[in-house]
């Protein structure tokens, strides 16, 4: 799964659930900063990746440790790498 | 020792005929009905059976900020969307809500009927992963009480009425209460409920729905009618800001009525039959709390949702209570039942009713049989209305009665 995919996909949980503009969503940007969620968002936002990439990720450490939207790309880019077949999961 | 005065500062309104007080109040004064035949639900009750849904912008919808919106069900919407009406009215100051001095109690059958079907269907369908953090928020009994309380940053008293048909006046009184006891200075008080096929069908279960398919289905709802056979389902919320009436005064807030008398009771004995002595106790407490005779009273707004057994009783305990001189009628005729939002959302229309001088009839009473003796307008009539007493009658045996003052 390519990196833009990754992106694409991430930026659209943020766009859907989080009504947030795609100008908005830039790597470098703090989840609970700049970017205004809070815990209840933080598990929606669990919640909504789990949906988008069709893997598990509540018992995931790494995906506690997420602080900017560029940690999750970087999480994601991982997960592909380990699990193929989420590619053919992104709906 | 003297109690607190109550008065109405803002009245707000999510109805199935319009989503403001004026536009709710020129639809009933054009005799206009909420109700249609539901193709929504067609598939469900393998027919077109009536109902009267509210239609939202989604304007107003996203003016309710994502943060407070997320953990709100459909019911919570519609009071949400009612309450910021009423707010505005009042003139209430943003600091005041954060006073401790201002309470929030607003009531419903459930949380949200629309949520807690999805919850089922998730969790039967082994999707219970999938639904939001927010989820259990939109199904909680107090659901419209605590989005509304944080729509406003309230941070005063948060009650929730929760006792389906009679949650919108159990509110209501009960800010009266908390008023009267100098606990807060004002209230947002109401009631809110959705309509969704779980919900007819629940009434459908009881033969107490009208469920007929019908080319005029906005002739369904007939409450005191010999030819009625049931309930339709409605769904909206009233909220009003209730304000201790010195303080109202004060500031210079303009009043639009006075709540003078408040009581509730239970039937004791049955959780679905309507006891007619009991309504009659209920409304005579009222009228004691109020310290206003029968004879006083200009109008009667019923609870009467247009089964048999419910009008019937109510018919017979107006009977009791007031004779055969004081008008009485349902707005249910016009709006089906919007359920918990009922005693509150029909407020609005009563002041209306009390500022212009008019008693609104009946919407589809034709004949009169069993609910014979009471006097039941036909046709718009034009009177004062100085004192109304308003009525909830609720599943699980409940009783409220309101009373109402126009501002002379």
């Amino acid at each position: 799964m390519d990196h833009e995919t990754i992106v694409k996909t991430v930026n659209s949980i943020f766009i859907e659930r989080f009504e947030l503009d795609e100008s908005e969503l830039t790597p470098e940007k703090t989840i609970m900063g700049d970017l205004q969620l809070d815990s209840l968002d933080l598990v929606d936002m669990i919640v909504g990746l789990q949906q988008k990439f069709g893997i598990m990720l509540r018992d995931n450490p790494e995906v506690r440790s997420v602080r900017t939207l560029g940690d999750v790309y970087a999480l994601f880019e991982k997960l592909a790498k380990e699990h193929p077949e989420i590619e053919a999961n992104i709906r | 020792m003297e109690k607190r005065r109550a008065a109405v500062t803002g009245i707000g309104v999510v109805s199935p005929l319009g989503n403001s007080a004026d536009e709710l109040y020129r639809n009933l004064a054009a005799n206009r009905s909420g109700i249609r035949a539901m193709t929504r639900w067609h598939d469900y009750f393998g027919r077109d059976i009536a109902g009267a849904p509210v239609e939202l912008d989604p304007a107003a919808v996203r003016k309710i900020s994502r943060k407070v919106r997320r953990t709100m069900g459909n019911t919570a919407l519609f009071a949400g969307i009612a309450a910021q009406e009423a707010v505005a009215q009042s003139g209430l100051e943003p600091e005041f809500f954060t006073s401790g001095r201002m309470g929030c109690i607003i009531g419903s059958t459930v949380g949200s009927p629309s949520s807690m079907t999805e919850a089922c269907v998730a969790e039967h369908e082994g999707r219970r992963n999938d639904l939001s953090a927010c989820h259990f928020f939109r199904l909680m009994s107090h659901s419209s009480s605590f989005n509304v309380a944080d729509m406003f940053g309230i941070n005063g008293p948060q009650l929730s009425t929760n006792s389906a048909c009679a949650s919108g006046l159990q509110a209501l009184g009960a800010a009266l209460e908390l008023i009267q006891l100098g606990k807060v200075d004002a209230v947002l008080a109401g009631g809110a409920d959705e309509s969704t096929p779980l919900v007819a069908s629940s009434f459908q279960l009881l033969y107490a729905l009208a469920e007929e398919e019908s080319p005029e289905p906005e002739r369904l709802s007939r409450p005191f009618d010999a030819a009625r056979t049931g309930l339709v389902c409605a769904e909206g919320a009233g909220v009003l800001v209730v304000e201790e009436m010195e303080h109202a005064r004060k500031r210079g807030a303009q009043i639009l009525f006075e709540i003078v008398g408040y009581a509730t009771n239970c039937s004791g004995w049955h959780v679905s039959h309507s006891d007619e002595l009991q309504i009659a106790n209920c409304m005579r407490g009222a009228l004691a709390d109020a310290g206003i005779a029968p004879g006083e009273v200009d109008y009667v707004c019923a609870h009467a949702t247009g089964t048999k057994v419910g009008d019937a009783a109510e018919a017979a305990a107006c009977r009791a209570v007031f004779g055969s001189e004081v008008p009485v009628s349902s707005l249910k005729g016009h709006l089906g039942h919007t359920l918990g939002a009922s005693g509150a959302l029909e407020l609005a229309a009563v002041y209306g009713m009390m500022r212009d001088g008019v008693v609104f009839p009946t919407r589809n009473l034709e004949n009169v049989e069993d609910c014979a003796g009471i006097l039941l307008p036909r046709e718009i009539r034009e009177q004062k209305v100085r004192i109304c007493l308003k009525n909830s009658i609720a599943f699980g045996g409940v009783n409220a009665s309101l009373v109402c003052r126009s501002v002379d």
